[in-house]
């Protein structure tokens, strides 16, 4: 278990984190989210231990970072390996630094390479790599050692949309078995990946959301009815939802199950409703933290 | 001690790969023949120069011993443009690997910021002085050569201190890096500094012995024993050096 306990870091006199509380358990995979400048970098790097901050703790399992830094992998924001070095080149250096021995090391790499669908590529200079590549060797390096806690700074923000997919499915891979902090603010790509979401905003953590949550899986739709309609009639479609009357005949239905729009339109034809339109919308993480960004 | 020399060793590499022990050496290597060759032909320049009747030195004007002559190409051209080229090669020491993430990648591993920050130092100096070390090589060679023997000994002690203050120029760096992102302004700012501790060295202060550039007296008391000089300096210097690289350590952290 990794807890921060009001962690506060000021550089050139701002506040860059306000007192941030936050504990993470085993195998749990969170995102940190938040607009750029929110503090989300400069968190995890106080979490890496290296940057220093003035008040506060940081413990893994009750131990100091110093004694933790083994088990810890991580990604940077800027993915950038020595050129000239072959992908092997790099996790053989990258593998020294961590402490593992020789004999091993070079089974390692094999196997890591692999992992992240780099194999055909392990005498290839990095230079000669696409972006998405690099940032998988870059995941490579950081679960090299076989961490138990991998932190992700931004590790789809430079991509295109394939890069973006490959790397969501091996992250996807990689938390059945680690502790995953990823940091992004491309809310869209850690929907379904992460069980928890801490949401930052001027270095302070403003919410949690869950996974679970129904302001991050909802569904919402907008009826518009030629005459004005009574609420309970609205009701009888859809017995178990949020109905809001945006006007006479004009309704916006929230629910988390998925709308019987047959149904709608069947008691519609029955009771002689005349529909004018139906608006269908799923509002997701981006629309949960964009509200809470507005809020705030 | 094995983080220490999996990172010099690939700052080394790397230093290979730019082929920087190329053309840093044929630089200095250059410079080093520059000096005597301008002394060889001084009369020849100096006619040139003059006009028709040319330029008339004191004919009473003794000539210079062929330790002189080296002691000139190193405060000539080695202290003049060879540290202007030297620093700039140096510009990016830190800041390429805080620019492209790798310093993170580095201290997140098991690694002191002692042992990143050393390395670093280990690593330039010795490129440094690969290159320098070709140079005083060949204006040596080339000064006994044209003009005449000294002792190799004293080129010896000569060099290694000169090696400290080259030490003392890379800590420099190291520490203006950890302040100044730009690699422009690092450049410019250690120049600046090194400039300005040169010009300082021989001006008769309360500190100068203390001052980091007073090694060169030292070493050039190696060579042409004029003056009395202190050898506290070399002390100082390697104290300068110590205390920029544990202020280099504590400040990359903030």
């Amino acid at each position: 278990m990794i807890t921060i306990h009001n962690l506060h870091k000021t550089i050139d006199k701002q506040k860059i984190l306000d007192g941030i509380n936050l504990s993470i358990e085993d195998n749990e995979c969170i995102g940190l989210l938040g607009p750029n400048g929110a503090g989300k970098t400069t968190l995890i790097k106080c979490l890496m231990g290296i940057l220093s901050y003035e008040s506060g703790d940081i413990t893994f399992h009750s131990q100091p970072i110093e004694v933790y830094k083994k088990q810890i992998g991580y990604l940077s924001q800027y993915t950038d390996f020595k050129p000239w070095m072959t992908c092997q080149e790099s996790l053989f250096f990258f593998g020294k630094l961590s402490g593992i021995k020789k004999d091993i090391l070079k089974n390692r790499i094999s196997e890591t390479l692999k992992e992240v669908g780099l194999q055909d590529k392990q005498d290839v200079q990095v230079e000669q790599l696409s972006g998405g590549m690099k940032q998988r060797l870059g995941i490579a390096q950081a679960i090299l050692h076989e961490p138990r806690f991998l932190i992700l700074d931004e590790p789809v923000a430079s991509l295109d949309p394939i890069g973006r997919n490959e790397i969501r499915k091996l992250i996807g891979r990689l938390k059945q078995r680690m502790t995953i902090l990823l940091s992004t603010h491309i809310l869209h790509d850690t929907q379904d990946i992460c069980d928890r979401y801490v949401i930052m905003k001027n270095g302070r953590i403003i919410k949690h959301l869950f996974q679970k949550d129904q302001t991050i899986n909802s569904k919402q739709l907008r009826i518009k009815f030629r005459d004005a309609v009574h609420v309970d009639q609205i009701r009888e479609f859809f017995p178990s939802v949020i109905v809001e009357k945006l006007s006479a005949a004009t309704f916006l239905i929230t629910g988390t199950q998925a709308f019987d729009l047959k149904k709608v339109l069947t008691v519609c034809s029955l009771k002689h409703i005349d529909l004018i339109s139906i608006g269908f919308h799923e509002i997701g993480l981006e629309d949960a933290f964009l509200e809470l960004a507005a809020d705030l | 001690m094995n983080h220490l020399a999996t990172l010099v060793r690939v700052e080394l590499t790397e230093a290979a790969k730019e082929y920087k022990y190329v053309w840093l050496t044929v630089f200095f290597v250059l410079l080093g023949l520059t000096q005597p060759l301008i002394n060889l032909y001084m009369d020849i320049i100096l006619q040139q120069l003059g006009g028709s009747i040319g330029v008339i030195l004191d004919p009473n004007k003794l000539d210079p011993t062929p330790s002189e002559i080296f002691l000139s190409t190193i405060s000539g051209q080695f202290d003049q443009i060879g540290l202007i080229i030297l620093l700039i090669s140096f510009m990016g020491l830190i800041a390429t690997d805080r620019q492209n993430g790798m310093q993170d990648f580095i201290l997140t591993r098991p690694v002191s910021i002692h042992c990143y920050v050393y390395a670093k130092l280990i690593a330039h100096w010795f490129i440094s002085m690969f290159s320098i070390g070709f140079g005083i090589l060949t204006s040596y060679i080339c000064t006994v050569y044209l003009f005449g023997s000294f002792s190799i000994t004293k080129l010896i002690l000569f060099s290694v201190l000169y090696s400290i203050w080259i030490l003392y120029l890379t800590s420099l760096v190291i520490v203006i890096s950890v302040y100044v992102k730009h690699q422009v302004l690092i450049a410019v700012s250690a120049i600046g500094i090194s400039f300005f501790l040169l010009l300082i060295k021989n001006v008769d202060l309360a500190f100068s012995d203390l001052l980091p550039s007073s090694i060169l007296n030292v070493a050039e008391h190696q060579l042409v024993a004029t003056y009395d000089v202190s050898y506290l300096s070399i002390v100082s210097c390697l104290v300068l050096i110590f205390f920029n690289l544990l202020w280099a350590s504590k400040n990359l952290k903030n």
